[in-house]
């Protein structure tokens, strides 16, 4: 189908880096024309990054099953199209039928990084939307976000209408619904709004307010919404089929193949980890779905490999049953299968060799994140430096020749020797792989090392605690490449400075938004990627706005200091998160409830989620 | 080829908004399209297993093919029919296959047997002259050789060698078409877009949009040209 608009931005792709971003017409697209409601599903980056979303890939499979719905796609354009696009006045438009995003009823937008905030500033202001949901009309669409950012939306809750908490595949077809139902009743913003704010796990930042400047948010008088928004959460996967015809890029796009969730939350409760904490119960999809989709969504799709994604797919009850059906059904035909996200066990190298016996071996990847036990307790990362050499010799026995290893540096309690002991760790690995490999494949034999800066998060037990200061940050950077070994190990940071935006997106309240806008209207956008960050440009901002990005990053909360997501809530009680503090102070761990008894999180019962557990069988392998 | 296969060449062309794909997004497309036709390909041995194919020479991002090929092995005899037929349920419009045959296993590889391109050029509008632009080309000819400048390397290509055949130029309603018989291989592929940019900036229209077609990837036997298939 062509539109006219379409008739503008085809002469611009010759002259474009990569238009493939922009030509639609992928297998697995659904187009429809003259339909009575359009939901433009954005994802705030490039189109390659973008579509590795399985977010969106869920929302657009289940809008578009709906009767007289259509969901599209939309990604940012790179500033080459999107400077193309201004001077041409070609608004931001939607894949599928070029339509113009403020065209259409409804923009969904998910959050996945802190850092793509100004780029959903780029995307109203490309669309021709006011950035301010207080700004915009009857006329122009919904725009409602939701994602891992969603569990601290404040930031950006200015720009926002609405904001899904938690799980969406029941909830967009709640959202559609009463947005139409509303429309239908001629209903103004305000009055859709106020009904979207009944569905559960909808949170209207227009809704609540803070009148005594205390931190604490509060509906405003005369609205009938809850003090606390609770999110979203499926009982059961296995109520919902993963899409099984996505759509397939003609790109080489991150993350290019076929994905099956086989499991969704993770309850080893790592104190840092917020998906740990927010994505809560573990929920297992049953063998028997997990390979009919897999199967399914290879032969719709055509990819040559599947993953079996979730947070932690070692854990998966029937993970070695999943994966002894599926090889014997791909063999012969140069399909692959891949495990992320492997637990520091012989169990995950067995799986791992499992699924590599044709094919080729090309590193195994383990997360430590402390280089001491004490700091290792103190994370509840349940991980003990005999089993990580044990499974990195089995890892190197069974034919690896590169392991990597991630690290956190500025956790809660951290001293020099803990930094110094991820250089002793790697160490050790090290000398374990070179040990464990022929003497004439030694030379091939590498560890790579990569360190990141703790971000303390909204939900978890550690959102109490301060971000260590950017100098301390390069000063222990310092220490630890000082001691690290140079021979065999490869060491990789994350930025320092990357890490204190995240930190002050990840913990700030809305006075955040007069900053992201500020740094957005100095040009920032694409912040992610490392070539446009530009850490001078938003210490201007937030000078210019009178915020002070070390205070909001190294604020230090007490239990009952008002913190700015205390309004929202992913089922773990405070009690919990608070206790779960203080057992870190102490160093002592916490057992999995899914291979073990209930830690009293809240999340199953009294929070009134209605789920629970769900499991295929008894889980095994190290906890 | 291993014994028990079969070599099935494909025609397929690249059209429409899909022109915009590079050769590698076009070759992962239709092994795609392969997969979801499930079509009894042929696996590679050794470390990284992958489909058994192989493509005729590449077409750039922006440059449409009417004529495109390529060869897939297969370890079941199907009649070529079926696998065409299954194919182009399989791959969306602007990439669809038109024709399949077996072929002899013996003759040389697309890409080193095609070596001969021919080319549509299109200009919409009244901004480019025929005449003037006739008279342009004819002149660059004329003086042997052109050089490029293609990603900060400069090339010399010899026309006569790169040009068997004269192009002819025609005006039409919706404007101008050139058709350019150029030569493929390892002394150097010349774009039709490399020649007539040196023509257009004779005539100052160095700036004027060109729609580009191959129309046809040909074999050349003693002078002759002949599809591959």
């Amino acid at each position: 189908m062509t539109s006219s608009l379409w008739d503008k931005v085809e002469p611009l792709l010759g002259q474009v880096e990569r238009p493939t971003r922009y030509i639609d017409s992928e297998w697995g697209v659904r187009r429809t024309a003259g339909i009575a409601y359009r939901a433009a599903l954005l994802y705030p980056d490039t189109y390659e990054i973008g579509m590795a979303n399985q977010a969106i890939g869920i929302l657009y499979d289940r809008l578009n099953t709906l009767d007289g719905v259509a969901a599209e796609r939309v990604y940012l354009p790179w500033s080459d199209m999107s400077s193309l696009m201004r001077a041409r006045d070609i608004p931001l438009f939607t894949l599928e039928t070029c339509t113009p995003v403020a065209g259409c009823d409804l923009l969904g937008i998910t959050l996945p990084y802190e850092l793509s905030y100004t780029n959903i500033l780029e995307a109203l202001d490309l669309a021709g939307l006011a950035l301010r949901a207080s700004d915009r009309g009857d006329g122009d669409p919904l725009v409602i976000a939701g994602g891992p950012c969603a569990y601290n939306p404040e930031p950006i809750a200015d720009f926002l209408d609405a904001v899904l908490i938690g799980e969406g595949e029941e909830a967009v077809l709640d959202i559609v619904e009463a947005h139409r139902l509303a429309r239908a009743a001629g209903k103004t913003r305000a009055q859709t709004l106020a009904d979207l704010a009944q569905i559960p796990g909808v949170y209207v930042p227009s809704l609540y307010h803070d009148p005594d400047a205390s931190g604490t948010l509060r509906p405003v008088p005369g609205s009938i919404v809850a003090a606390v928004v609770s999110k979203r959460v499926l009982a059961d996967l296995d109520e919902y089929r993963a899409p099984i015809c996505p759509v397939v890029p003609f790109m080489d796009v991150v993350h290019d193949r076929a994905t099956v969730e086989v499991l969704r939350g993770c309850t080893r409760g790592c104190r840092f980890c917020q998906a740990g904490m927010v994505y809560r119960p573990v929920r297992e999809r049953h063998a028997d779905s997990i390979v009919r989709d897999a199967v399914a969504v290879l032969s719709c799709s055509g990819y040559d490999e599947v993953s079996l994604t979730s947070l932690s797919t070692t854990d998966h009850s029937q993970l070695e049953d999943v994966l002894r059906r599926l090889t014997r059904r791909f063999e012969g035909k140069g399909i692959s299968i891949s495990v992320p996200s492997l637990r520091v066990d012989a169990f995950s190298v067995s799986m791992a060799r499992l699924v590599s016996a044709s094919g080729r071996k090309s590193g195994l990847t383990f997360a430590p994140e402390a280089g001491s036990q004490r700091l290792r307790d103190v994370i509840n990362k349940n991980v003990t430096e005999e089993e990580l050499l044990d499974t990195t010799r089995a890892a190197f026995e069974a034919g690896w020749r590169r392991v990597k290893l991630y690290f956190m540096l500025g956790l809660p309690t951290e001293t020099d020797d803990d930094v110094r002991g991820i250089a002793t760790l790697a160490g050790k690995v090290l000398a374990v792989a070179r040990e464990a490999t022929p003497p004439a494949q030694r030379g091939s034999v590498k560890v790579a090392v990569s360190v990141s800066t703790f971000v303390p998060k909204a939900h978890t037990p550690f959102q109490f605690d301060g971000q260590i200061p950017r100098d301390e940050v390069l000063r222990r950077q310092q220490e630890l490449r000082s001691v690290m070994p140079r021979k065999g190990v490869d060491l990789s940071w994350h930025d320092a400075e990357v890490s204190f935006l995240e930190a002050v997106m990840a913990r700030g309240g809305r006075e955040v938004s007069r900053a992201i806008e500020a740094a957005w209207r100095a040009g920032a956008s694409f912040d992610a990627w490392t070539e446009r960050f530009s850490l001078p440009r938003w210490l201007a901002a937030f000078e210019q706005t009178g915020i002070d990005p070390d205070a909001i990053a190294g604020r230090v909360f007490d239990e009952s200091d008002p913190v700015p997501w205390g309004h929202l809530s992913a089922g773990v009680t405070l009690a919990y998160l608070w206790k779960e503090r203080q057992r870190a102070l102490r160093g002592e761990t916490t057992a999995d409830c899914s291979f073990d008894a209930c830690t009293g999180c809240g999340v199953c019962g009294s929070a009134g989620l209605g789920v629970d557990i769900v499991l295929g069988g008894d889980r095994h392998g190290s906890r | 080829m291993a014994p028990g296969e079969f070599r099935l060449r494909i025609c397929y062309a690249k059209s429409g908004r899909l022109r915009f794909l590079s050769h590698l997004e076009v070759v992962h497309a239709l092994e795609r399209g392969a997969r979801r036709a499930d079509l009894p390909y042929a696996v590679t041995r050794g470390f990284n297993p992958h489909m058994k194919m192989a493509f005729g020479p590449a077409l750039p991002v922006g440059t449409a093919g009417q004529r495109e090929y390529f060869d897939l092995w297969m370890v079941r005899y199907l009649p070529a029919e079926e696998p065409l037929q299954r194919l182009a349920a399989a791959m969306p419009p602007g990439l669809a296959p038109s024709e399949a045959v077996y072929v002899s296993d013996a003759l040389p590889s697309l890409s080193a047997a095609c070596t001969v391109a021919r080319y549509e050029v299109r200009f919409e509008g009244r901004d480019v002259e025929q005449a003037a632009l006739e008279e342009a080309l004819g002149a660059v000819i004329r003086t042997g050789e052109l050089a490029v400048e293609h990603k900060g390397k400069a090339k010399v290509y010899d026309l006569r060698r790169s040009l068997p055949k004269e192009p002819r130029i025609e005006s039409n309603e919706i404007g101008i078409v050139v058709e350019l018989t150029t030569r493929m291989g390892q002394e150097g592929s010349l774009r039709p877009e490399s020649l007539l940019s040196e023509a257009l900036s004779r005539i100052g229209a160095r700036n004027a949009v060109m729609t580009v077609t191959r129309t046809d990837t040909l074999v050349e036997d003693e002078g002759a040209f002949a599809r591959p298939m």
